[in-house]
């Protein structure tokens, strides 16, 4: 028989049972309906985790294969010093050497800090970057710092919580940070700073996870920059309480895709031997700036192309001059000056409003024209051939060439040699020019414009329309780059040299290279540009700046080798040389033969000139020898013949 | 009813027993192959992270020496290496180069006589009898 407390207590268990049920049933609901979306996140974010996978930026090579330009990933080396106890000393006497840093300030970053959220809520700072760009090398070596250091007490002996204290601070106080960062590397440093161009840092979100990418600033490594960076890649996977990887829970797993490598026409030893001829070449002239470019004129293949003062892409900084930045051979014009006769002569000859024979009366000196008064920098030529216009390098001749040649015709021929328009060259920041249309032109432009005034240039497209002579009349786009190719070394896609336009005939270019030859012969306006192997056929320039009459001078020379076959064209230039000696003939033209007498060395160009003492002694060459003795004609009439030594 | 069970051989009763235990090995295998399984690609996962990391290291060491070549092999560093070992070299001037003009490459081997026209007839027969071969 049940008795009535029996049933009170019963009924009372019931009641707490029920109500502890309901209560769990509450809580249940409360955990997985209520709040299930938030507690949900919050165990996906403890659980799951998103690895970024940073894709390895392409490397800029030489014709040859050498890297101009590399990446490489580096560690953010970071500290949390609420692991690091009262030890910071002992911490940054071990590392500090590692990190390339300052003892005591490496301690002094270590020591605890705080930092107060939104809320103002205070929290202790477990994140303070020591050291960017460790590499990973670096990064090994200060782990084993770190593992090995002693902090003076038997640790093993220790009770179990300060043995975890250590372990923590050996294992987890310095860090890095979860993603590599890519750092940019030009092995050569200055080697071609202006081709290559530099890149910035940015950041990007991939997968919610901040990545720096990248990003070209100039040169090559703006213009390719898109094939330059690869694709991020990127993982989602779960980790354990100890975040170690659970490789079975991986969902998607992108791999990343690595960018080309640009293979540029660019030869890296070319490019040297440019550059330390023109910093001789700097030294010696004070100009403001020099620069040269090298390029095959059969194809527009540029093998050099160097501007001073120049910069290191790997420092590169709010210390660098913006003036050294400037690729100036692309982004800077200049009043042409005596070089832009060639042009002009070449229109003429082709036109056959002239021949080479054809002799104009250059005044003495002095010409009256439209108001102006057109000189010949101190000289008083009477009558000159076409030929010796071109050598002597006449403006009054030029003028006159112009002029029977006509503004529409010689308008035509500026634009048809690519002058007004930017070349093409795959780099960024190259402009036009000026060339104004005939309408535009003053009466005496007709006159001005054949000496190289009145219109302006940039130093690429002058060395293009030179190119164009040496190349048979043919204007070729400057070629930059050679092929692009995969991490395999697998070409993806192969540039063709392409040419513009056919300028001038076969038959006319042939006859401006011959009076071109004689440019560097005595007589001549460069005959310190002459080769000893090669027959050289060039043209000098020197261009005054505005304010005219202000000594500030643009001087020039280009020239190409072996003349009638040319293998390499080079192109130099000087921004202001010193005005005591700024001809092109005397500043530009030592610098071209340096440069050619090593270019063709190493290229090895087959000479076309046998020096008189160094001709085999047949009875051919008695003939050589001979014509040697009459100074003038010696090389020419050796190239004329048409023997090659 | 009572009686007929009693008279059921003991095989009979043995065969239930005996599925009842192998379903229980069954499940139970299962159960402790699904374990080991998971076991195993838990341990071949942490196997391939390790790996990975290895490659990745080994990668970031093949970029390293590459980059350390290529600072080797630029002009510069060649250059100055070479002046800083005194090894007198010089670009070789034009003169010094040597060049060789290919000559026409005369054969070694004399060319056969003009066949006998009729070596050449009998030769036409072969080719004519060989695919009936």
């Amino acid at each position: 028989m049940i008795q009535p407390a029996q049933y009170r207590r019963l009924a009372l268990s019931a009641l707490f049972l029920t109500i502890a049920f309901a209560g769990l049933g509450y809580r249940l609901v409360d955990l997985h309906v209520v709040r299930h979306d938030d507690l949900s996140r919050e165990a996906s974010v403890r659980r799951e985790s998103t690895i970024v996978h940073p894709s390895r930026r392409g490397d800029i090579l030489d014709a040859r294969g050498n890297a101009l330009a590399t990446s490489l990933f580096v560690k953010t080396v970071c500290a949390d010093p609420t692991l690091i106890g009262t030890n910071q000393a002992v911490v940054a006497r071990a590392i500090a050497r590692l990190l390339r840093m300052n003892e005591a300030e490496l301690a002094q970053k270590l020591q605890p800090r705080s930092y107060k959220d939104r809320t103002g809520k205070e929290h202790a700072d477990k994140y303070v970057p020591l050291r960017r760009k460790v590499t990973p090398e670096e990064w090994e070596r200060i782990q084993a710092a770190m593992k090995n250091v002693s902090f003076g007490v038997d640790e093993k002996k220790l009770p179990r919580r300060e043995r975890a204290f250590y372990r923590n601070l050996r294992q987890r106080a310095i860090f890095t940070e979860p993603v590599d960062d890519p750092l940019r590397i030009y092995p050569g440093g200055t080697l071609a700073a202006h081709v290559l161009g530099f890149t910035a840092a940015t950041e990007k979100i991939v997968e919610g996870t901040a990545v720096t990418e990248l990003a070209g600033r100039d040169g090559i490594e703006a213009t390719f920059n898109s094939v330059l960076n690869g694709a991020v890649g990127w993982r989602q996977t779960e980790n354990d309480r100890g975040s170690h990887e659970l490789v079975l829970f991986r969902e998607e797993d992108v791999a990343p895709r690595p960018g080309l490598n640009v293979a540029l026409t660019l030869d890296a030893s070319v490019q040297d031997i440019v550059e330390s001829e023109l910093a001789k070449g700097m030294e010696k002239n004070a100009p403001l700036a020099i620069s040269s470019v090298v390029m095959r004129p059969k194809t527009g293949a540029i093998l050099a192309m160097a501007t001073l003062p120049d910069f290191d892409p790997n420092q590169i900084g709010t210390k660098t001059p913006m003036a050294n930045l400037r690729n100036r051979l692309i982004t800077d014009t200049f009043e042409p000056g005596s070089t832009f006769k060639a042009v002009v002569v070449s229109a003429a000859l082709n036109e056959q409003v002239v021949s080479l024979n054809d002799v104009f009366y250059c005044e003495n000196g002095l010409f009256s024209f439209a108001g102006y008064t057109l000189h010949d920098a101190g000289h008083h030529f009477g009558n000159l051939s076409v030929e010796d216009i071109v050598a002597k390098s006449s403006n009054i001749g030029a003028a006159k060439i112009g002029m029977k040649l006509g503004e529409s015709r010689l308008y035509k021929y500026i634009r048809d040699f690519g002058f007004g328009e930017p070349t093409g060259i795959l780099l960024p920041g190259e402009v036009r020019g000026t060339v104004h249309p005939v309408k535009n032109w003053y009466k005496v432009s007709i006159a001005q414009i054949p000496m190289g005034q009145g219109l302006t240039a940039t130093p690429l497209q002058m060395a293009m329309a030179l190119g164009a002579v040496a190349n048979h009349g043919r204007l070729m786009r400057p070629m930059l780059v050679d092929h692009l190719e995969d991490e395999h070394k697998q070409v993806v896609f192969r540039y063709q040299p392409q040419t513009v336009r056919q300028v001038i005939s076969l038959e006319s270019a042939r006859l401006m290279v011959q009076a071109m030859k004689r440019v560097v012969l005595p007589g001549g306006t460069a005959p310190r540009a002459a080769l000893e192997h090669y027959t050289v056929a060039g043209k000098t320039g020197t261009g005054q700046k505005a304010p005219y009459g202000s000594r500030k001078f643009f001087s020039s020379f280009i020239g190409f080798f072996p003349a009638d076959d040319p293998e390499i064209c080079i192109a130099v230039f000087l921004d202001e040389p010193d005005p005591q000696r700024y001809y092109g003939g005397e500043t530009a033209g030592p610098v071209f033969k340096a440069i050619a007498e090593r270019a063709a060395a190493y290229l090895g160009i087959r000479p076309d000139v046998q020096p008189p003492s160094e001709q085999p002694r047949t009875p051919s060459s008695n003939h050589v020898e001979g014509i040697a003795e009459t100074g003038v004609s010696n090389t020419l009439t050796t190239a004329q013949t048409g023997r090659n030594f | 009813m009572a009686r007929n069970r009693k008279n059921q051989s003991a095989a009979v009763r043995f065969g239930p027993a005996l599925k009842a235990l192998l379903i229980c090995l069954l499940i139970g295998g299962s159960g402790v192959g699904y374990v080991w399984q998971q076991n195993q690609l838990f341990d071949l996962g942490r196997q391939k992270a390790e790996c990975e990391k290895r490659l990745n290291t080994l990668r970031a060491q093949n970029g390293q020496l590459a980059r350390h070549l290529a600072e080797l092999q630029s002009p510069r560093s060649l250059e100055a290496r070479a002046r800083e070992l005194n090894l007198g070299l010089t670009m070789a001037q034009p003169t010094q180069i040597v060049r060789l003009t290919d000559a026409p490459v005369t054969p070694s081997i004399k060319p056969a006589l003009t066949p006998d026209p009729a070596e050449r007839q009998y030769a036409r027969r072969q080719t004519f009898a060989s695919p009936a071969r």
